[in-house]
């Protein structure tokens, strides 16, 4: 198998580190926006999920859609009732830029298996 | 999606910062001014930010089952608005603004809470640069798969 459910759950895993980034740096956009709720995106979650699912995994990989969410769960960080804190922002978008990065060089590193497979690395 | 989502919202960041650090500038300059455009003294302003909605796509694919919430369009700024607070009074009988009991009044601008606006947003500008810094290099590890 060319792509088997490894190969796609890594580069959904790319996809999804793509979406969370997205929503870190609208938190820290909005940092000093009275009032904002954070967003995030438990792309983790989904992906632990659609994994599970056995024999229908490799379906339910590449219906995976990745929805940002308002953390309900984050409490207010200033007087303004805003739920961003900026430094853990940026230290969460630091954790997910090297994640994203750990999975790409995963995923390079199978695609060039299967160059060499085929004679062609 | 668009591919350089997060670059975009990084990019919006950077402008409201930018603008609160020139009200902030112009702010300072006018501490002073006893004279503004409509013969009061300066009055302090502010900046409002609000959170951006998101794109069309972003829409779109949110009202298509894509999940009620999107990831908004980064930040915009609703609006410059006067500190409504009453301006300062001190007693300076030789200015040619005073009143009749000698009293001038100046601007409602604290030079010190602007130093303090000054730092925060220079501050929230380093933290969006480093966001789109973050964003450059995934994407161009990304590409790095073609290779």
């Amino acid at each position: 198998m060319l792509f088997d459910t490894t190969q796609l759950a890594l580069e959904r895993a790319i996809g999804g580190a793509g979406k969370r980034h997205e929503a870190l740096a609208a938190n820290i956009a909005n940092a000093n926006t009275p009032g904002y709720q954070r967003l995030d995106v438990d792309f983790h979650g989904a992906l632990a999920s659609a994994i599970s699912r056995g024999e229908e995994s490799k379906i339910a990989l590449e219906r995976l859609s990745f929805n940002p969410a308002r953390d309900a769960a984050a409490g207010a960080t200033r007087a303004d009732g805003s739920t961003v804190d900026i430094d853990s922002e940026a230290a969460k978008l630091a954790e997910n830029a090297l994640e994203q990065q750990a999975a790409v060089q995963v995923a390079h590193a199978r695609i060039n298996i299967l160059k060499s497979a085929m004679g062609l690395g | 999606m668009s591919m350089f989502g997060g670059l975009e919202i990084s990019a919006s960041g950077l402008t409201a910062e930018r603008l609160r650090m020139d009200v902030v500038a112009e702010n300072l300059a006018n501490a002073q001014t006893t004279r503004g455009v409509d013969g009061q003294p300066y009055r302090r302003k502010e900046v409002i930010l609000q959170e951006a909605p998101g794109s069309f796509g972003a829409s779109l694919s949110a009202a298509m089952g894509g999940g009620a919430n999107h990831p908004g369009g980064g930040v915009q700024v609703a609006g410059i608005v006067e500190d409504p607070t009453p301006s300062k009074r001190i007693y300076d009988p030789g200015h040619p603004d005073a009143d009749a009991e000698g009293y001038v009044s100046m601007p409602n601008v604290d030079t010190v809470s602007e130093m303090v606006d000054l730092i925060s947003a220079s501050r929230a500008y380093e933290a969006n640069v480093t966001a789109m810094q973050a964003a450059k290099q995934m994407f161009s590890r990304t590409l790095e798969l073609l290779r």
